[in-house]
């Protein structure tokens, strides 16, 4: 009860400080039976029209609890929604499902309240009961996914309870920082699914056999067909929860045809073709797609540097059986800086990404506006420094040219990379020609991915690595990275406690902030991480390439982020006449 | 009248006479002189091979020579007049200018001409692995870059890397024949020669050899040569993999040319001498495949040329910094690339050239040495 007061007295604080500005402001949209939907901001656009898109190889389950894979994923995001979602543009947690929500003072409980008049596409109301069962689906043993393990704090699921038909609360071990990154999983709908469900097939209910209609969700679309490796189709759900500015109910665009095709090549020759509407245009195709732009009718949008990194890793594993010697350079933070200074970062940019990247040195990407950090350690590309730092560090350049450690030996490695993606190749090779200036005899080995993951996580028997991690706004989810004990800790994984000091206040700096509630604490915490990556440079970082997309000039509304890419905002999104 | 035909009777007997007078390799080489696009082709393949041997002194930048601000660089332009009109006695290159970073796309900077000048000094190699020297061919001062064939991905000269690669690639077929021939032509040879269980037992592994898809074969061995390698024992090792697969095929049928060859005189006349039997195969019946050994050999080398290029092509060749021709050509993959930078696909001119001389070469040894071809 003393929960629910606070939570009353912070809503009336809110609402008497927003007053003043209530006179100003449009009176807020309401539709009959949705009082209080949620106001997409953007131009008014017309109802109608297809759009058409495309996605690389078939969907394996249309059973959003189970589906892992983008192909999964990627079409279920029409279809299901949790109760809030991350806004494309400024990155923030924004009411979705749940229209508002409220901590406790010791941020453990937070209590959600459902928007009202929320209806599934087939017609039924949404309740807290379909929430209760969505979280008890996911944390069920016999379920296998992904979020359960997200979903834990502290090891131990968050605790679910109903208050009323409206009102979900959610009470965790501890603090817990990321909260509202985590819980936004999509909300599956109770009355279609129980009964399979207690009958023990959750499992195998909404495979892709399943009739399109049976699918039913929340979300702007539902989908009406489906045909193995040629398309899906959605049409617009006329229940949808969310309107414009001026109180039309969304989303504009009436149908959606997603074309399946088999690589990426084939889904560039159908945009070209005219056959879909947008494109991810890698860096090295951007010349190409920005001549065509007046002829194709399509704009390509820029949206600055992406998640995506390319790095460097030496293995600094003692169970890897590598040398001691060798080990003992790789374990050297003065080696680690001097490969660092002698990345061609500028090099890189040009020759792999055709200009359209940022030299990167830590490990958050810009593309983060809150919690990246700009003020950490850089290595500019200067061999004069790197040579000097090896020298600090005891390594010796002969009259041969042969870089030799204190001991005599010389410093010779093999640099792994898969060989399917060129970038890597091409990254590792122009690292390999610059270390060969220092004196060191680096050979290049492009294995299959598979050899490459299973040298990482299994046999530890690698070298050097270049590697490539995607990364998200929080950097809580990179904790399996740069956590000591975890499992893509890549040069030392799964350490039973931490091999060095910086890697413990890494440790605990993520704890930290994995248990702090407050945002900006969360940040100072992060920032700290960020210092030390850089300075110990256990990963060294090339460049962030940058992430544009094509997309045909009919539509209004397109606001690309490289977080939310082109379509973030798609129930907004309209086509022009 | 009559004398006159007299005379043509014995011109022509001569003819005859001094005809079955030169050796039957004469004979082969009268007939291959014929046949001028089987000249050619050898006349090819003589300059593909010496440029292999030399390929230091004809390359104008090393092996792992970059300028990386020159990427994707085209070819430099050969000029005898400059922007002014002025006719040049020796012919210069513009230095690039970049354009644009980011297409990347570059021009001429026609302020300055740089002359090519012939026989500098540059970088030291061994001539032949011999002769210390540090001569080259042709050469331009800095920062004009003589990338005659364009440059690649990194701003390396293709054209000087094409002759290093060339080493790769020629020689790997001529690998291949010493490997394989050796060992197809001694198993083929016993095994017609003795028949029986012998005969059985080897054409049974040929013939299980034979069943696997060579190239995935090929894909298997070659993914677990040990990345450390260095270019030269990868080679080898290649050569290896394909000799273990190419042997069967080239058993098979000395073993059916040794079926009928046993049963000749000459080689009973051997036996009946008391001569040891692998003298005999080796001494009296595998000189008499000769003919068809030849010919085999002309057309296996372009096969292994192909597969190396097919193997480095996927990554699983020959690796960087060291090249072949197909390794260059991978990086023409991607058809963004091929239709920005299409001189990337001289490599691949560089093979269809050499395939296609060894092919006219083989085609028209093989007709040489048939006496049934042969007009005297």
């Amino acid at each position: 009860m003393r929960m629910r007061a606070a939570a009353l007295i912070c809503l009336l604080g809110a609402v008497l400080l927003l007053t003043p500005q209530l006179g100003a402001a449009p009176p807020h949209p309401s539709l009959p039976g949705l009082p209080d939907p949620k106001v997409m901001v953007g131009e008014i656009g017309q109802y109608g029209g297809t759009f058409l898109d495309s996605q690389v190889s078939d969907p394996r389950t249309f059973n959003p609890v189970l589906a892992q894979e983008t192909t999964s994923t990627g079409p279920l995001g029409y279809l299901f929604e949790g109760l809030v979602e991350d806004n494309g543009q400024t990155t923030e947690t924004e009411p979705a499902l749940a229209e508002s929500w409220t901590t406790s003072k010791d941020g453990r409980t937070w209590t959600f309240v459902l928007r009202q008049g929320l209806r599934w596409n087939d017609g039924q109301p949404v309740t807290a009961d379909d929430v209760l069962f969505t979280f008890q689906v996911v944390y069920d043993p016999r379920i296998p996914n992904s979020e359960s393990d997200v979903l834990r704090v502290a090891g131990k699921p968050i605790q679910v309870a109903k208050v009323d038909a409206r009102t979900v609360r959610f009470t965790t071990a501890e603090p817990f920082g990321p909260f509202l990154r985590v819980i936004g999983v999509p909300i599956i709908p109770r009355h279609k699914l129980e009964a399979a469900y207690n009958a023990g097939r959750f499992n195998q209910t909404w495979g892709l056999n399943t009739p399109p209609r049976e699918l039913v969700g929340t979300g702007p679309y539902a989908m009406t067909e489906y045909k193995n490796a040629q398309r899906m189709v959605f049409v617009r759900n006329p229940h949808y929860w969310k309107v414009d500015t001026a109180g039309h109910r969304l989303p504009y665009i009436d149908r959606v045809v997603l074309t399946i095709v088999p690589d990426q090549d084939a889904h560039r020759l159908l945009f070209q073709a005219g056959q879909t509407d947008s494109y991810g245009v890698r860096p090295r195709e951007y010349a190409e797609f920005k001549r065509g732009e007046k002829a194709g009718n399509y704009t390509v949008y820029d949206g600055g540097p992406s998640f995506g990194s390319q790095f460097l890793v030496f293995n600094q594993n003692p169970h890897s059986g590598l040398p001691a010697y060798k080990l003992k350079w790789f374990q050297t933070q003065k080696f680690r800086q001097a490969v660092a200074y002698a990345v061609d970062r500028q090099a890189i940019i040009n020759q792999v990404f055709a200009g359209h990247a940022i030299p990167e040195y830590g490990p958050e990407s810009p593309a983060d506006k809150f919690f990246y950090n700009p003020r950490v350690m850089q290595y500019p590309y200067d061999l004069d420094k790197a040579a000097r730092v090896l020298a600090e560090a005891g390594f010796k350049k002969g009259a041969d040219g042969v870089l030799r450690d204190a001991d005599g030996h010389p410093v010779q490695f093999v640099i792994s990379t898969n060989s399917d993606n060129k970038d890597r190749v091409a990254i590792a090779n122009i690292i390999r020609q610059d270390l060969t200036k220092l004196g060191m005899q680096v050979t290049l080995a492009p294995e299959s991915f598979n050899t490459l993951v299973n040298k990482l996580v299994e046999s530890f028997r690698w070298e050097a690595m270049v590697l490539g991690l995607t990364g998200g706004v929080d950097p809580h989810n990179g904790q399996n990275v740069w956590k000591s004990s975890g499992s893509l800790h890549m040069w030392y994984p799964k350490q039973p406690k931490p091999a060095t000091p910086w890697e413990a206040q890494i440790d605990r700096y993520f704890n930290l902030a994995a248990t702090t509630v407050d945002q900006n604490r969360r940040r100072a915490y992060y920032n700290q991480y960020q210092e030390i990556v850089a300075e110990q440079v256990p990963l060294i970082y090339t460049a962030i390439p940058n992430a544009y997309v094509a997309v045909r000039n009919k539509f209004g509304n397109i606001k690309f982020t490289a977080f939310g890419g082109a379509f973030w905002n798609f129930p907004v999104v309209f086509i022009k006449r | 009248m009559a004398r006159d035909l007299v005379a043509d009777r014995l011109a022509v007997e001569r003819r005859r006479e001094a005809a079955r007078a030169r050796t039957p390799l004469q004979l082969a080489w009268r007939q291959l002189t014929r046949y001028k696009l089987a000249l050619a082709g050898g006349a090819v393949l003589v300059v593909l091979y010496v440029t292999m041997l030399i390929a230091e002194f004809l390359a104008p930048y090393p092996l792992d020579f970059s300028d990386r601000s020159l990427y994707y660089a085209p070819p430099v332009g050969v000029h005898f007049v400059d922007a002014q009109g002025r006719w040049h006695l020796r012919p210069f290159v513009y230095a690039y200018r970049a354009v644009d970073p980011s297409l990347p796309a570059y021009a001429a900077d026609t302020s300055r001409a740089y002359d090519i000048h012939f026989l500098v000094h540059g970088a030291p190699y061994r001539l032949l692995w011999l002769i210390p020297t540090d001569l080259h061919l042709l050469g331009v001062t800095p920062p004009a870059r003589l990338f005659l064939l364009g440059s690649d991905q990194f701003g390396r000269d293709l054209l000087s890397r094409m002759l290093y690669g060339s080493r790769v690639s020629l020689m790997i077929g001529v690998l291949v024949v010493l490997v394989t021939f050796p060992i197809g032509m001694l198993l083929g040879g016993i095994a017609g020669y003795y028949g029986g269980v012998i005969d059985n037992l080897t054409m049974r592994a040929v013939e299980v050899l034979a069943a696997f898809p060579s190239f995935y074969l090929f894909l298997t061995l070659a993914s677990v040569l040990p990345p450390t390698l260095s270019g030269g024992a990868r080679l080898f090792m290649l050569s290896a993999v394909f000799s273990l697969v190419g042997w069967g095929g080239l058993a098979r049928v000395i073993r059916g040319l040794v079926l009928s060859i046993r049963e000749m005189e000459f080689v009973l006349a051997a036996r009946a001498a008391g001569l040891r039997d692998l003298k005999v195969i080796l001494r009296h019946v595998l000189p008499s495949t000769s003919s068809y050994v030849i010919v085999a050999a002309t057309l296996t080398i372009p096969g292994a040329i192909l597969g190396e290029s097919g193997l480095s092509f996927l990554g699983l060749g020959i690796q960087e910094p060291s090249t072949s021709w197909g390794l260059l050509l991978a990086q023409a993959q991607s058809v963004d690339v091929l239709t920005q930078f299409p001189w990337l696909l001289y490599p691949g001119l560089a093979i269809v050239v050499a395939i296609l001389a060894f092919n006219f070469l083989g085609d028209g040894v093989r007709d040489a040495l048939d006496p049934r071809q042969r007009s005297v």
